[in-house]
Order: structure tokens, then sequence, then C-alpha cells
């Protein structure tokens, strides 16, 4: 139902997007390099001043280095600190219910206690 | 009786373990770091005088030098006493609880102890740390509401992080004192 595969819909939206892009552009252009005169000749005289078509690419530009680095820096100040008990358990785990064992079935699946865990990798069994 | 050998810490320097069984339900781990090194004590002083000495061929005031004297020596006093830590030991006495001490270069020593009615285990858990994923010990405390659940987790050895051979030994001295509490005093 949600397939990636192209639709008539899709190919009409895309190419509404490609002509609006265009026209965005071009408009962006003739915003930037016509002289303000020749706009005001032709009774076009609200525009916002020029100053912006280079300081807003300059301010988006900035916006993404400096992007970069806070997405680094709130990966790192979500993880959890080292004497967190979040790197042991969640509430998912804390409020999981216990499946009776039935013979010659595969166990359910459970978040195994990190004690057990480390009893079956650390000490070797005899 | 004593034990030692040599591990790396996560960082590739070399640590010393250290362990003493003092009696049967008695054991002392003791994590030794490297010491502070001539080279980069040596640099780091060469670098802050070559900046002073810089400023003050800027600034012509001759109060930068001594200021510079005055800093690093200031700098080495506090990392000394406050940051570059000797020796991180465990002694984990089984009935009575855990102490943890840290020994600075100083010669300060800073201990924690835990009452072996707190500890619930003490594993060595796996966690994100600095863009690294490292083995830590910890000892995870008890939750006097809950009798699955964990109230607080206690890192241990984090500054000198040895490496999971180095924790395994550390790992399996302690269950093997802690084991002693679940069998009960019955056993001697």
């Amino acid at each position: 139902e949600n397939s990636p595969a192209p639709l008539p819909e899709r190919a009409i939206y895309g190419f509404a997007l490609f002509l609006g892009s265009w026209f965005g552009f071009m408009l962006y252009l003739i915003w930037a390099y016509v002289p303000e005169t020749w706009l005001f000749s032709l009774g076009l005289t609200y525009w916002p001043q020029k100053y912006w078509a280079v300081a807003l690419p300059a301010y988006l530009l900035v916006a993404i280095g400096i992007g970069y680095i806070l997405l680094f820096g709130i990966n790192m100040m979500s993880t959890a600190p080292l004497n967190s008990t979040h790197t042991i358990t969640d509430n998912y785990a804390k409020k999981q219910q216990q499946k009776k064992f039935q013979e010659e079935a595969i166990p359910a699946l459970r978040d195994i206690p990190i004690s057990e865990v480390n009893r079956m990798f650390f000490i070797p069994e005899k | 009786r004593m034990e030692e050998r040599r591990y790396r810490s996560v960082s590739g320097a070399p640590v010393a373990l250290r362990r003493r069984q003092h009696s049967a339900s008695c054991r002392e781990l003791a994590v030794r770091c490297p010491r502070l090194q001539l080279r980069s004590l040596s640099a780091v002083s060469s670098a802050v005088w070559l900046a002073a000495y810089g400023l003050f061929v800027l600034s012509e005031n001759s109060m930068v030098l001594s200021a510079a004297i005055f800093i690093t020596l200031l700098g080495l006093i506090v990392y000394l006493h406050f940051v570059k830590i000797d020796q991180e030991s465990l002694l984990v006495i089984g009935s009575l609880g855990i102490q943890v001490t840290s020994s600075y270069a100083s010669g300060k020593e800073s201990t924690t102890f835990i009452e072996m009615g707190q500890v619930k285990d003490v594993v060595i858990n796996e966690a994100i740390h600095m863009q690294k994923v490292i083995y830590y010990l910890c000892i995870l405390l008890q939750d006097p509401g809950d009798p699955q659940g964990v109230s607080e987790v206690v890192p241990l050895f984090q500054s000198s992080k040895p490496r999971l051979d180095c924790l395994i030994e550390v790992y399996k001295s302690c269950q093997e004192i802690l084991e002693q509490r679940k069998t009960g005093p019955q056993s001697s």
C-alpha cells in the first residue's frame, strides 16, 4: 500500500515542484541582479532590501555548519553517563512479564538481567 | 599472598593489577596507573613558557613571565592533588562491605565504603563513553523497595580504565567473595 513505486500523482507533484523551484530561482536571480531603478520603472516597488539576497544564503550556510556541531553535541549530551541506571535497564525491562516455561518450546524473548549475563560470559562453566 | 600482573588501559597505557588475599573472605585488588611522564610535563611547561615569552615580547611587560611561572607551578600542584590518580583499589570484605580507594599523585587518598547490605552485585557493564564503547566494572546498589531493582550504579576504576581482560580477573575475584554471602554464614 505504501510502496515507493512511481504513480501518476507523484509525477505531477514532482513536475509542479520542479517548475516551482525554477520559478523561485529565477525570481531570486532577478531580485538580486536587476537594478532597483529598472524594477521601479516596471512598477514593482515592494521588494525586500537587496542586502538579504546575500545575507540569507550566508546565514543558511553558517546555520548548516553550526547544525553539524550542534547535532554532535546533542548526541553527546543525551548519552547516558556511566553511573546511570539507564545503562542497565529501562521501563520496558522493569515491567516485563515472565512467561511460563514450556517443555520443548523455544523460551520466550525477555530482557536478561545483567548479573545473569555476566555470569554466563565471564565465569567459565566446569 | 600477593600477585601482580600487567594489563593495558582503554587508551593503551600500561596498568598493573595487584591482587592480595588477606583471608578467605577478604580480598584487595589495586589497579596502578602509569606515572606522570617527564616528557609530557616538560612539553606542557615549555609550551606555556614559550607562549608567555611571546606575550612578553609583544607587550614588553615582565609581569607576564612571572605570571606564567606562577601559573605553571599552581597548575602542576592542582593537577597532582586533584586530577592525577596514581592507584585505584577495591577492598572486598565478605559480610562487611566494599571499600573503594583512589590515591592521587600528591598522596591524597579518597575512600568510599559501601556496606554489603546495599550491594546487589558487581558486574562488568558496557556503555558508550566519548565516542567509544568501553567495558567498565561497576557496583550495583540494591533498591530497598524492590528486590530485583537497581537503585544506583557506582562505576569503578574510572581513571585507570583497564581493558576487559583485567576486568574479568577483578570480576571473578569479587564474585568468589560475593557468592559466599548467598551460601550463608555457616560456610567458613
